[in-house]
This record gives C-alpha cells, structure tokens and sequence, in this order.
C-alpha cells in the first residue's frame, strides 16, 4: 500500500501529468465538441498525484508553504468536479412587463443541478442601451423587479457587472436585444384572451432581417411577420439610445394574403381575432449558477499565498544578491 | 494627441540609446551602467507621461488597442527590467540581451495605429486593470529571466563568453532566473483569478476555455512544468535556459499572437 502511495505521489508523474494536461487541453481547444472525459482524465490523474504526494512526501511537512499550497491545489480541483458537476448556464429572453417563467432558450448544466429556477422569478420593467457614434455599445441598464425572502416587492437596476441574484441564480444582460410585437388573441366562440410576444432577430446586429414564423398561441395559425421600421433606431453618426421605434409597420403574411398591421389594429380570422397591441422590447440574459464560486476563489487565493509562502522562504535561504 | 507621441517617440529615443550603449558596454567592456540606469528611468518617466496624458484624455487605460497594448507593455516590462537592473548590479550585462528584444516591441508601436477604441462597458471595472497589471508583472518577470537565460546560452555557443565573464556563473544565473520564473508563477496565476473575476461580472462566467483563457492555462501549465522540473529532474542550465525562452515565447505569443485569431469579447489586443 505505502509502495503504491509512494508510485502515485512520483514527482516524474506529475511532469507526465502536466504533459497529458497540456495535450487534453490543446486537443479540446482545436477539437469542437471533445468528450468531457478528455479534461477530467488529467485532473482525476493530478487530484491523485497529488494527494499521494501530501500523504507521503515528507517535504510537505517540512515546508508549511508548500503544504498549503498543494492542499489547496488538491482542494481547487475537487472543487471543480463539484462545479461540474452542479452548474447551470443558460440563455433567456423576456419582453418587458413579462415575468420570467423558468423558461431557458438554451442551457447545459451538470447532472447533479438541483433545479430550482422556478424559485428566480423577476418581472422586467424598462431598460436602456446608450450608443456611442459607430454604432458602438454601451451602458445597459435594466430595470426588474423582484421578491426578497419576506415577499416584498423590490427593484434593481442590473446590467455590465451588476447581476440580478436570485435562489443563487445570477442574471446578467447580454448584447442580444430586440424588439417584440406584442398580440391578443381573442377566440371566436369565447374563451380567456391570450397575450403573446414574438422576439424578432437581435438587433441591430440583425437590423435588416426583423421577420419571423410565429404560432399564435392556443392555434394552429401560422402567421409570418415583418416590422419596417420607419425611423433611424440608433444613429451610426451620434450618441443614441435603444429603443422602440415609434413610426413602424408590422407586415402580416397568412395564407399568402399580406396585410399591414399598426398598433391597436386586429386580423380577423375564421375561429377568433388577432390584435396588436404595440411593440414591446424583449432583453436576453445569460444566466449562472455555480455554488462553488466563493470557495474556488477562496482556494484559489490560498494556492497562491501558499506558493509565495513557499518560495519567500525558500530564497531568503540564500540572498538574491549574493554576487554583489 | 500630438503631444502623446512626441513625448512616446523621446521615451523610444532614449531607450534606444540606453540599449546601444547596453551593448557597446558589453562589447568594449565598460561600465557606464549608471549612465544607462539614468537613461532607463528618464525615458520610463516620459513615457508614462504619454500614457498618463492619453489616459486623462480617453478617460480610460491603455488597454484597448494594439497601441496602447504595446505601449504599455513596453512601459511595464521596462519598469520591472529597470527595477532588476538597479537591484541586482551582478546582472546588468544582460541589458545587452533584454533591450534589443525590447526594440523589436518599440518597432511594431511606432508602426502601430494610435487612433482611440471604444470601450466596451465590460471593459469599465477596475478588475480588469488588476488582472492586466498582473499579467504585465508575470511577463516582465519571465523577461528578466530570459536576460539570464540567453547569456547561458550564449555562453554554451561559444558567443560573448568573455564579454559576459563579469556576470556570475551559469548555476548562479539559472538559479537567479528561475526565482524570477517562481515570481512569474505567482503573478501568472493572480492573472488568472483576477481575470476569472472580470470575467463572472463582464460575461457571467469566470472561465470559458477561450482562445486567451487557453492559452493563459497552457503558459501556466508550461510555467509549472518548468519549475517542477528543475526541483525534480535538475536540468543543466543550458536546458533549464531552453525552458524559460520556451515559456517567453508561448507567453509573447498568447499576450500578442492570440488576439489576432479570438473571435471571443475577451480579446485582449486587437
């Protein structure tokens, strides 16, 4: 057993494992969509290296610096397995003056999440993206609201490096935004009228591609959609603001009939009404959640203090200037 | 602007000057080490003036575009030189070997475009100033090394080994070279950390195997291996030398090579 320790502790392993850990991560950087394995194989080899290492060489003890900053290694890298084991990112639209429902456009996450996103509900309100000149982006600042632990109703302004916490889900905005017809539809034989937004392409990275399929909600209608807008949004030329344009047309294809929509303005079908009811600006998030993070950084900061431990008494041994 | 590069063009004037006498210094023979420690520190005062007065005038630091990049990469690596250069007298013929790598970096500022970037609001933290001082104190720690590192090999080809025989021996320079190496560790990896906190609150992610993010590891991997490899294996200086010019390169190239292909929002210089 002790053999076996002293085997796996090898300094000459760990140079083998800090060759496979260069090579797995060039492989996975020109290789899209490499096995998670190809990573976790040279971590998995270093954790044990390393625990081996502490366990049985004696130096360790001997140099508390060092001690720290191996165990703290050891540490950052369990930590790790635990971050991936547990994290969530994802990617989410919402319209303003709609509540996020737990709906993500797009998520990977580990198989151990514990899912409870339900739990990080916000409402947004209003938000604003200054431009400079160029059509370069700037300040973004996103208005929600929310409910703390007491269920009272709170707002935050997020937006760059502020997110919106929530349930230990951190909301950040993102470049994607857009515009959003907003619609009613009201059934022919009764029923509950149904709201429903379509997120057109981001802009103005998709400024002249604002037309999309949609499904109005509760049917089988299939509508095509186009906004024109009629007004410059953001000047290339000077500083300007994102928002909604105010002299707009929705274009409207259904059944290969055209029709020009503007809000307050309905399309009447054979089972019920579509009205639209304005436009409606939509902002997409990303969204994180990785319990770990303090600690990584916390084990993070050890291996570093570790290691300058280590080497300030390992040269004040010897002077730096012992030649002058 | 205008006063900018003037005063930036006197910087790379005297710098050139404190290296050509850098290296007659070492080719005659001579000594003028404080006449070139006195033009090093002149021209790092005028030329952080530049920096300064462009900083004041764009409200931010240079860190947008490759001119500023380099500019301040030429300002910081020459700080911590010049920092090496007074502190330990046994090594300033290594100015003969550190300067003219430095003019190569000056050529590709003075050709560079100075025109001003916008800044990305995810620019507009002040972590992002930590981690980039850091990384600029790694790099400068691994060039001094790299002084040391090239007179070995100098003196294992049979080059300059008189001219260089004032400097201590070759285990005595490893040995100096590698602690500076320890210091680029240290400060390669608060880079790191630095950065992963720029990057949770720029992006909402504190690591995303990005081309700079990559290669920042691999350098740190290739930084550990070296340091590992001395403590176990006890390379010759000769190899030890190969190693630290191994990792200067790869770090050159990530700091100034990997810019260029990212398509990332963390691009570093572009």
């Amino acid at each position: 057993m002790t053999l076996w320790i002293a085997r796996l502790a090898s300094l000459k392993l760990t140079l083998a494992i800090f060759v496979l850990f260069c090579a797995s991560v060039v492989l996975v950087y020109f290789t899209h969509g490499s096995p998670a394995w190809i990573l976790a194989l040279p971590f998995c080899l270093f954790a044990v290296n390393l625990a081996a290492a502490i366990l049985s060489n004696p130096a360790f003890w001997r140099q508390p610096g060092l001690l720290v900053f191996h165990l703290a290694l050891l540490a950052l890298v369990i930590l790790l397995a635990i971050s991936r084991l547990t994290y969530l990112k994802g990617h989410l639209e919402v319209s303003d003056g709609e509540t996020f429902n737990g709906e993500l456009t797009e998520s990977e996450s580990g198989p151990l999440h514990p899912w409870h996103l339900d739990q990080a509900r916000f409402r947004q309100e209003n938000f604003t993206i200054d431009y400079a000149p160029g059509l370069n982006r700037g300040r973004t600042r996103s208005q929600v609201l929310w409910q703390d632990a007491d269920g009272k109703l709170q707002q935050s302004t997020i937006g760059d490096q502020h997110p919106l916490i929530l349930a230990g889900y951190r909301f950040y905005t993102t470049h994607n935004k857009g515009f959003a017809p907003d619609f009613i539809w009201y059934p022919a034989h009764g029923g509950a009228p149904q709201e429903g937004t379509i997120h057109l392409p981001s802009y103005p990275a998709h400024e002249y591609q604002q037309a999309l399929s949609w499904t109005i909600p509760g049917t089988r209608h299939k509508i095509w959609t186009l906004l024109e807008i009629d007004e410059v949004v953001l000047d290339k030329n000077r500083e300007s603001e994102f928002r909604a344009p105010k002299k707009h047309r929705l274009l409207i294809r259904y059944n290969g009939q055209r029709h020009e929509l503007r809000p307050g303005a309905s399309l009447l079908f054979k089972d019920g009404r579509l009205k639209y009811e304005g436009l409606r600006l939509w902002m997409g998030y990303t969204v994180f959640y990785d319990r770990t993070m303090p600690w990584l950084l916390a084990a993070c900061t050890l291996t570093v203090l570790g290691m300058a431990w280590h080497f300030w008494r390992k040269f004040a041994a010897r002077p730096w200037r012992a030649e002058d | 602007m205008e006063r900018e590069i003037q005063l930036l063009w006197l910087a790379v004037v005297i710098y050139v000057i404190a290296g050509s006498l850098a290296i007659f210094a070492v080719v005659l023979g001579k000594r003028p080490e404080k006449t070139i420690l006195g033009l090093l520190v002149s021209a790092l005062l005028v030329h952080g003036i530049s920096i300064g007065l462009r900083w004041v005038r764009l409200d931010h630091g240079p860190y947008l575009t490759m001119f500023e990049i380099l500019s301040s990469n030429v300002f910081s690596l020459l700080f911590v030189f010049a920092l090496a250069y007074w502190r330990f007298r046994a090594i300033r013929p290594v100015a003969a070997i550190v300067l003219p790598l430095m003019f190569i970096m000056m050529g590709w500022l003075m050709l560079s475009n100075p025109n001003p970037g916008h800044l990305p609001p995810t620019y507009d933290t002040t972590w992002l100033v930590i981690h980039i001082m850091f990384g600029k104190v790694f790099l400068g720690a691994v060039l001094v090394a790299v002084g040391m590192a090239g007179v070995v090999l100098l003196r294992a080809a049979g080059i300059g080994e008189q001219k260089f025989s004032r400097l201590p021996n070759d285990r005595r320079l490893d040995d100096l070279a590698y602690r500076f190496m320890a210091l680029g560790l240290i400060f390669e990896s608060l880079m790191l950390i630095a950065g992963a906190i720029w990057a949770q609150n720029a992006w909402g992610r504190y690591w995303a195997w990005d081309p700079l993010e990559t290669w920042s590891f691999i350098n740190w991997i290739v930084l550990a291996f070296a340091l590992h490899l001395r403590v176990t294996l006890k390379p010759a200086p000769v190899r030890g030398a190969l190693l630290i010019i191994a990792v200067f390169v790869l770090a050159f190239l990530t700091f100034f090579g990997v810019p260029f292909i990212s398509r990332t929002p963390h691009q570093g210089a572009i």
